[in-house]
């Protein structure tokens, strides 16, 4: 019994906020259409917390992922503004990204800044980089080519509401790409379990051949890349870039992949865990809204409901710890 | 005179007699020595004087007055004070502070009064001669042999407890040079003199004759003697600690293989290990014996890449290793390493995640995308062939028993098929019927045409497995011994140096 409720009892939380939802909110919760806003509302959350699931499966964490995307939208509106043409300018904000990442990889792996204090400073680096390129101003209307901002609005479509069309938002089909090649990398390939295996108890992976430092390394070029991907999602979507942006993504990442490894067996970061806990933060975000939750009480609410979540989780997995 | 005094203490774990019937009496002014090989009972013994343990019967008085069992509290209260070899220095307190962590402050108006907390400090400093020693500096200035003084002279500092009168050292010289050991023996004798009992738990021999008045042997739980000092010596004491009965724990001796030279050092050294030069042919073990600290184990993790090699090299079929762990792997060296826990397994992580762990590249498919049946039959394979015992290859590791655990590094170390085998203690809190498995398997292993390199401080697992025996002085390969016809006695005199003539006549 209590197996049963450690085991599931994350997953039986989420479905009786689903429930609760869709009891109050019975005209407008359970339609197709809210469900696909509320994925496309999650689409950037989505992308940063699967790459953030990378380095939090070697109990590593990036800080700077927010200030990333910021960075990476700014970049490729001022290319924009340059007259650079859509791709070329989506290509230079990845490697922006990429970059990013590489660094932070080099500063945790090669130079051994404990990864909290490294992407801490990176996350400084990259806001303040965003405000220099962008002159701490927004980039918006006939900068940005239509094309780029249509692209978010668009998408296949896939069925058609009283002469509506309904289509699939481009958007999400990119989270789920990514969040497909996470998944890939992570649970199939060698390089994503030895990733595990430094999270498990690196030096007993450094001493069975594991080379720790260029894995970990490399591992921060997902987050890098990952995030500035997030940025260009979230600039297609508003037709815009300021330089702070993307900083609320930093948080709520890592609290989805938190949220996600309280569904896990063994406690693990998994990636489709982590994509739960993201639709989790997402349907709270959007139910609460249709209900007229007040905003700041909104955030009260979705805190203590992470709180709630992994401190149970905790509790169930060892008990009460008073000394 | 004060007088702990041990009845009968017995202590079981399972199906092992960790202690049987031990008595044990110590006076204040005396030092007694505590001998015995690992696993004769000597921990088990501390942890209960010490009130980490239960004993399963029998009792400790003091001077006549019952001590509570189980109880560290108490034990402080009757005046116990223990110091142990691994040292817990706080960073970025002062010495006088790090004196003081089991102590209340000193304080003034509710606040620390710094000039009470640093008299206090060098008054105990001082009642050990360590006038030298300014309390205000930071503890992690000092090298391991002042901070275990330090340690020594915050017992001294009063408080509502009885003060304090037997001290128990656990190996307390294990990390320490000989200046500092001299520094130590200083400190006891000016301990004993102001009337305190010492318990001295140690393994090394000249130490032990020099400091103590008495010494009790252990040998597999059970107390052989307490003898004073005059009357036994050092070839009683190793002939007592020694005496076992090995029975058909170990496979038969066998000629040893003389295949071509597989692995070989040259002029090797590193963190811990100052040279050793050696080769060892296919199907042939080398037993790598030596005290704690002689470097038996900074060979095997300089050989198998753990540690950077500052010169010399090492060599398999003649082609020179890298320093790193994973192109040790590759080059078909694989490493069972000591610390099962926290060198060798992913814990909470299932059994073919472990064994696969060195061998993923071999196990893909396009050299990226993992192949879990090859994984899973490769596991389940060498799982029966090293006789795992487990629900099944998914199980988690932390749900194994120690013996279980180790068969999967072993599993580990042979899924690559490699050359050469390191182990590093490998029966080391192993069950006795786990053991004599695992000795068949490293066996067998050998007469596959594997070259076997094993470190080990247990001197029977030594003799009755290995062809030859390294051993390791000071961080120095010293000498080679053939380990057919080999005693325990002559080989741990070997450990010390001493010559086999001496006292046998």
């Amino acid at each position: 019994m209590i197996w049963l409720i450690r085991r599931f009892g994350g997953l039986v939380g989420m479905v009786a906020v689903v429930a609760f939802f869709a009891i109050n909110l019975p005209q407008t919760f359970l339609t197709l259409q809210n469900w696909l806003n509320i994925s496309q509302q999650v689409s950037m959350l989505a992308v940063v917390a699967a790459t953030m699931t990378v380095v939090m499966v070697m109990g590593d964490f990036d800080l700077s992922v927010g200030s990333m995307a910021s960075l990476s939208g700014v970049v490729v509106a001022t290319l924009f503004l340059q007259g650079w043409p859509i791709p070329a300018a989506v290509a230079a904000a990845l490697a922006v990204g990429l970059i990013g990442g590489l660094f932070n990889g080099i500063v945790v792996s090669i130079v051994g800044i404990l990864p909290f204090v490294a992407t801490l400073a990176t996350l400084t680096i990259f806001s303040g980089l965003a405000f220099l390129i962008s002159d701490g101003r927004t980039i918006f209307g006939r900068d940005i080519p239509a094309a780029f901002g249509d692209f978010a609005r668009g998408g296949p479509p896939i069925g058609a509401v009283e002469d509506r069309i309904i289509v699939l938002p481009n958007l999400v089909i990119v989270a789920a790409v990514v969040v497909l090649l996470i998944w890939v990398v992570l649970e199939q390939t060698s390089y994503g379990r030895r990733l595990y295996a430094i999270g498990g108890n690196s030096e007993a992976a450094r001493l069975a051949g594991v080379a720790v430092r260029p894995l970990r390394l490399t591992a921060f070029a997902f987050t890098g890349v990952g995030s500035a991907l997030a940025g260009l999602m979230y600039a297609s979507r508003v037709a815009s870039a300021n330089p702070t942006q993307g900083d609320g993504l930093m948080l709520t990442a890592i609290a989805a992949v938190f949220l996600g490894m309280t569904l896990t067996r063994d406690g693990q970061p998994r990636v489709l865990a982590t994509l739960a806990g993201v639709l989790v933060l997402g349907v709270l975000d959007n139910g609460l809204t249709q209900m007229r939750v007040d905003s700041y009480v909104r955030e009260v609410l979705v805190g203590s409901i992470i709180l709630a979540a992994v401190g149970l989780s905790a509790l169930g997995r060892r008990g009460i710890a008073w000394r | 005179m004060t007088q702990l005094t041990l009845h009968q203490i017995s202590r079981r774990f399972g199906a092992v007699q960790a202690l049987g019937d031990v008595s044990l009496t110590i006076g204040s002014g005396e030092v007694h020595a505590l001998m015995g090989e690992n696993g004769a009972g000597k921990s088990t013994l501390i942890r209960i004087l010490a009130g980490l343990d239960r004993p399963d019967t029998g009792r400790i008085e003091i001077d006549g007055t019952e001590l509570a069992l189980g109880s560290p509290t108490a034990v402080r209260q009757a005046g116990l004070r223990f110091i142990h070899q691994e040292l817990h220095a706080v960073r970025g307190l002062s010495i006088a502070e790090n004196m003081h962590l089991d102590h209340p402050y000193p304080l003034r108006f509710g606040l620390v009064n710094w000039r009470a907390l640093h008299g206090a400090a060098a008054a105990a400093l001082a009642r050990l001669g360590l006038e030298r020693l300014d309390p205000s500096h930071p503890m992690t200035d000092l090298g391991p042999g002042d901070q275990m003084l330090v340690r020594i002279a915050a017992t001294l500092i009063g408080g509502g407890d009885r003060p304090p009168w037997l001290y128990v050292m656990d190996e307390p010289t294990a990390a320490l040079t000989n200046a500092e050991s001299e520094r130590l023996f200083d400190v006891i004798h000016g301990l004993v003199g102001q009337g305190a009992g010492v318990l001295y738990v140690s393994h090394r021999m000249p130490e032990v004759l020099r400091l103590s008045r008495r010494v009790t042997v252990l040998r597999d739980g059970r107390k052989v003697s307490t003898r004073p000092i005059s009357e036994t010596g050092q070839q009683r004491i190793i002939e007592e600690m020694t005496g076992r009965d090995v029975g058909n724990l170990f496979p038969d001796r066998r000629t040893a293989g003389s295949g071509p030279i597989v692995l070989k050092a040259e002029g090797l050294s590193a963190r811990g290990l100052r040279s050793a030069n050696f080769e060892v042919r296919a199907g042939q073990i080398l037993g790598v014996a030596g005290v704690a600290g002689s470097g038996r184990g900074a060979l095997l993790r300089a050989i198998g890449g753990g540690v950077a090699i500052t010169s010399g090299r090492v060599s398999v079929d003649g082609t020179k290793v890298g320093s790193s762990p994973s192109r040790a792997w590759r080059q078909g060296i694989s490493y069972v390493p000591r610390e099962r826990r926290s060198e060798g397994l992913l814990l909470g992580r299932a059994i073919t995640e472990n064994v696969t762990l060195p061998h993923l590249s071999a196990l893909t498919r396009a050299r990226l995308f993992l192949n879990k049946r090859r994984q899973r039959r490769l596991t389940e394979e060498i799982g029966r062939s090293v006789r795992l015992k487990a629900a099944s290859v998914s199980q988690s590791c932390a749900e194994l028993s120690g013996g279980n655990q180790q068969k999967v590094l072993f599993a580990r170390a042979l899924a690559g098929n490699p050359k050469v085998l390191l182990l590093d203690e490998p029966t080391r809190g192993v069950d006795i019927g786990a053991r004599s498995e695992i000795y068949r398997l490293i066996r067998r292993l050998s007469d596959d045409g594997l070259a076997i390199v094993m470190a080990s401080s247990d001197l029977p697992e030594l003799i009755g497995l290995s062809d030859r025996i390294a051993v390791m002085r000071d961080g120095r390969l010293a000498e080679t011994l053939e380990a057919e016809g080999l005693t325990e006695a002559a080989l741990l005199a070997r450990f010390y140096h001493l010559e086999e003539e001496e006292g046998v006549a």
